[in-house]
């Protein structure tokens, strides 16, 4: 019997199998890579050559840990720069999307409820269309021979074009564009829930509109501004494609200099290094998101 | 009255100023795809010479064609895996390690995909060095884009499950299923929309990357957003807007559709239920 | 300690259900059963009542197969059914909010059951037609369960586990999702539905009402094990303690002291008043015992009744109008408030009492029961 019960009980609930596979999934290709970014960036690059750089064929004793790179990283103040720069930038479209999104999301979920699904579906619509195609169409908005100059210069506006690519101006707009609807999308979903009677309530005890929005609106929307801030800031920090193709050389992001590293110098460790710096810059916003999350979900 | 009519103008203005910003580019994307100068900015007569040079254009055509075949199979692994891990973190609240399965399946989509990129190509190394494969190209890929979607299928599935009501897998066991059974007559079948939005939102995901295909691609596989960020690397290039429109339409038309499909399918249940209780009130 | 209820004379009935110290323990620490011994008879329908986390669903769920005793063993029609999964067992169960496959009609919902038992497509269409005609939905056999009523959902998850013709059926909550007014006529077709097929049941519950209308025998349970196990009635005018005197209805509850102890009666003095007691009790004089005295057994007058027992008197502090009967608060000279409640029997509303009177509270000599403290 005691054989049978424990056939049963795992007949019963497949559980092996279905915690298994994803979990053997995701060992494989996230927890491992990661750990072998941490144990290559301990490691130094020899001659040109990258198959030397695989030493553990060798066996263990033959890894001794090489800061070299952490310590080139830390010393040079190119890569110090990159980081704080790709921070600032993150920051700066962080808050852009937010002062452009908050708005909008509220008005979204004041508008009529059979309008909603609709404005909701032309905000998800660029979504779906390559993120790609989207950033080189700003390209070509943007460049001095660019639409927008065309259009200026032969209204009159403008006598030369004006250098709008490879600026911050055109990176920042780049990545709000790219981002605001990651903004947009949880700060909707928490203000449609939002009760209206707490503002009517508000409204009965004398409070004006305006101060209903900030003591009220504003501190209950909390889960959604911090999970909108959050998708921003974390993908933001490492892009690559957008400063790539519309930031230029000047603007320095830290996810260039990562493909950089990798593709043109060859340096491995390098690369690695400037990554797990920059997993280790992504983990507080992601613990602070993690939080939040957790806590929208006790409620 | 005049104090909200004003509300309402400014919070109509901000709505439709948004829309414009969101639908500018893909706009001037459309619209230049019909433009004759070679010189991509300048207007100068409507013609369809870039979808004509689009039809020529090898390179594009077979990258589209490997891009749509590598999106297929890499949804159809994202669901697959996405889904046990739903299961797994959704159906069994209780045990060793739930907390690592969950921050690893999250990973993929907080990481920066440099990072994924170049850590899963450094792993795939690694392995090549034991044991003399993967070679990288197709399979490589394929891994990265079913990793990047496994995580984004598991979201999809998780919020379906977490509607769905576990009373029905209890029932159904109740009446005599095995577990199995329960999973294909009772769970699948409730789970098959979440199941297909997660394989279009996977699809459209392998579809559009060009970062993790860039790490993990080897000679001769060459995806169409690969293609397409190489050119436009170098400048402008109007084939670029033909492949664009003719991505933009289909989505677009696909995206409408289903959101018809889904807005028409919900107001006909509503108006049954409505239907189901007046009669019953009769 | 009241005097059993009669019980008639029959021959021994069959135990269909037998629980036997069961425990089941979550976590290591939470006692959500606790050694809970039970038997329920053929063709009996027996109701586990208690509020939530009392342990009933935990016991019934143990009974379906969801959960697996901590200890103890669970038989049914003699068999020990304690480690079979739920679809090897011979039990079907009704689902709180009826768990209907939304995916499926009614008559593949009905149908599900039968067909893993591979029976014949014939006999499986004979059988949901004669479940689809049990339930009176013969014209929605088509429909989607979102196409039905509330009432008419629950008609189909009864039929859909009644057709495979369990040995035991359990009802999870089973008027629960269903708004006041349609309980009462559901309740009656439940009823009428099962006692034609003439299945066991055993029912859980938190609304006493609708156990005490539909079963045959209560367990009122609480902190995971049974308080008081008998018929309707039983519990309802014998209440073995304050806990189920004080869940079962209302009821108002005085402390005293056993002061005459006679084989015929014994008087209670509390503070409040002397309680003549018509029949002996198992107790002694001097012993502490509480008196519990339900409120429709109380009546109201503005005149001071005769005699020295079974009287006290008061203030009206609280008149609350229910429509077939009214409740009085009485706020007694010692503090203490009870709760009278008289029927309104004519148009004009009954004895005239008033907020702020004085009146008499006075009731005849078996209207109580002596509790043990």
């Amino acid at each position: 019997m005691a054989t049978k019960q424990g056939f049963f009980t795992r007949l019963l609930d497949g559980k092996h199998a279905v915690i298994g596979i994803p979990y053997l999934w995701f060992i494989l290709l996230a927890a491992v890579p990661i750990l072998i970014i941490l144990k290559i960036s301990l490691s130094e690059m020899q001659g040109t050559s990258v198959s030397n750089m695989i030493d553990w064929s060798n066996g263990w004793p033959k890894l001794t840990l090489n800061f070299s790179s952490y310590q080139f990283i830390f010393s040079d103040s190119l890569y110090l720069k990159t980081y704080l720069s790709s921070i600032k930038y993150a920051l700066l479209t962080t808050l852009i999307c937010l002062v452009i999104g908050y708005p909008f999301a509220y008005f979204m979920a004041r508008s009529p409820k059979h309008m909603q699904p609709t404005l909701l579906m032309l905000i998800m619509l660029p979504f779906w269309t390559s993120f790609l195609l989207r950033i080189y169409a700003w390209k070509t908005l943007l460049e001095n021979n660019g639409i927008i100059n065309n259009v200026l210069m032969s209204l009159g506006v403008i006598d030369a074009p004006l250098q709008m690519m490879n600026t911050p101006f055109s990176l920042m707009i780049g990545m709000v564009y790219s981002y605001l609807p990651f903004m947009i999308l949880p700060l909707y979903a928490n203000l449609s829930k939002l009760d209206m009677r707490y503002l009517e309530a508000a409204a009965d005890l004398g409070t004006s509109p305006f101060k209903a929005f900030w003591l009220i609106t504003v501190p209950l929307s909390k889960a959604g501004i911090i999970a909108g801030s959050m998708l921003v800031f974390i993908p933001t920090i490492g892009e690559y494609v957008i400063p790539e193709l519309l930031g230029g050389s000047s603007t320095l992001m830290i996810g260039r200099v990562l493909w950089n590293e990798f593709f043109s110098n060859n340096d491995w460790p390098m690369a690695s290094a400037v990554a797990v710096v920059m997993i280790l810059l992504i983990l507080v916003p992601m613990a602070i998101y993690n939080k939040s999350q957790a806590e929208a979900e006790m409620k | 009255m005049s104090q909200a009519t004003n509300n309402k103008i400014f919070s109509n203005l901000w709505m439709i100023a948004v829309y414009l910003f969101l639908y500018l580019p893909i706009f001037t994307l459309v619209v230049y795809s019909f433009n004759d100068s070679k010189l991509i900015s300048t207007w100068t007569h409507a013609s369809l010479r870039w979808y004509e040079a689009l039809i020529k254009d090898d390179d594009l055509i077979s990258a589209v064609l490997l891009s749509l075949k590598i999106a297929g199979i890499s949804a159809l692994m994202s669901v697959f895996f996405g889904t046990f891990t739903a299961f797994a973190l959704n159906r069994y609240k209780r045990f060793k390690g739930r907390t690592l399965l969950s921050s690893m399946s999250s990973m993929p989509l907080v990481m920066p995909d440099v990072i994924v990129g170049l850590s899963l190509l450094l792993m795939i190394i690694s392995v090549q060095h034991w044991l003399g494969f993967p070679e990288k190209g197709l399979f490589t890929i394929l891994l990265g884009h079913a990793l990047l979607g496994t995580a984004y299928a598991a979201v999809v599935v998780t919020s379906r499950l977490r509607e769905m009501d576990s009373k029905l897998d209890e029932a159904a066991m109740d009446l005599g299923c095995k577990p199995w059974q329960v999973f294909y007559l009772v769970t699948l079948p409730l789970l098959l929309p979440a199941l297909i939005s997660a394989f279009l939102l996977t699809f459209t995901l392998s579809f559009d990357d060009v970062v993790l295909s860039s790490f993990l691609s080897g000679p001769g596989y060459s995806t169409m957003p690969m293609v397409i960020f190489s050119r436009a690397r170098l400048g402008l290039n109007p084939t670029i807007n033909a492949v664009a429109t003719v991505t933009i339409v289909v989505v677009t038309f696909a995206v409408i559709a289903s959101s018809f499909y889904t807005s028409h399918q919900a107001r006909k249940r509503k108006r049954e239920e409505a239907q189901a209780y007046s009669d019953s009130n009769k | 300690m009241a005097t059993a209820p009669k019980e008639i004379n029959q021959p021994a009935p069959e135990v269909l259900l037998r629980v036997e110290n069961v425990t089941k323990i979550y976590d290591g620490t939470v006692k959500a059963v606790d050694d809970v011994s039970l038997t329920v008879n053929k063709g009996e329908i027996f109701a586990l009542l208690g509020g939530s986390g009392c342990g009933k669903s935990t016991l019934l769920r143990m009974m379906a197969g969801f959960e697996m005793p901590t200890k103890g063993k669970i038989f049914l029609a003699g068999q020990d059914i304690t480690n079979l999964p739920p679809y090897q067992r011979p039990i079907n169960m009704m689902f709180q909010s009826y768990a209907l496959f939304p995916h499926l009609s009614v008559w593949e919902n009905i149908a599900f059951g039968l067909k893993r038992d591979g029976m014949p497509k014939d006999q499986i269409a004979e059988r949901v037609e004669k479940m689809l005609n049990l339930a009176q939905l013969g014209k929605f056999a088509q429909r989607k369960p979102h196409q039905l009523s509330g009432g008419q959902q629950q008609r189909v998850a009864l039929v859909r586990s009644l057709a495979k013709r369990p040995q035991l059926l359990l009802l999870d909550e089973p008027l629960g999702a269903l708004d006041k007014k349609l309980r009462e006529t559901t309740q009656l077709e439940l009823v009428n539905i099962i006692e034609e097929v003439g299945v066991t049941c055993v029912l859980v519950t938190h609304d006493q009402e609708e156990a005490m209308t539909m079963a045959s025998r209560i367990a009122v349970m609480s902190e995971g094990y049974f308080l008081q196990v008998g018929a309707p009635d039983a519990v309802y005018e014998m209440p073995n303690s304050r806990k189920v005197a004080d869940f079962i209805g209302n009821v108002n509850l005085f402390d005293g002291v056993i002061e005459e102890d006679e084989a015929d009666h014994v008087t209670v003095r509390c503070p409040e008043c002397v309680h003549y007691v018509g029949h002996g009790v198992s107790g002694h004089t001097g012993m502490a015992v509480g008196v519990a005295l339900r409120p429709e057994k109380i009546m109201l007058s503005d005149k001071k009744p005769k005699g020295e027992y079974n009287w006290c008197e008061g203030e009206v502090i609280e008149i609350v109008y229910f429509g077939a009967h009214t409740t009085y608060h009485l706020k007694l000279d010692s503090g203490k408030v009870i709760k009278a409640q008289e029927l309104n029997n004519t148009r004009d509303l009954s004895c005239g009492l008033t907020w702020g009177d004085r009146a008499y509270a006075h009731w005849n000599d078996l209207a109580m029961v002596v509790l043990a403290q």
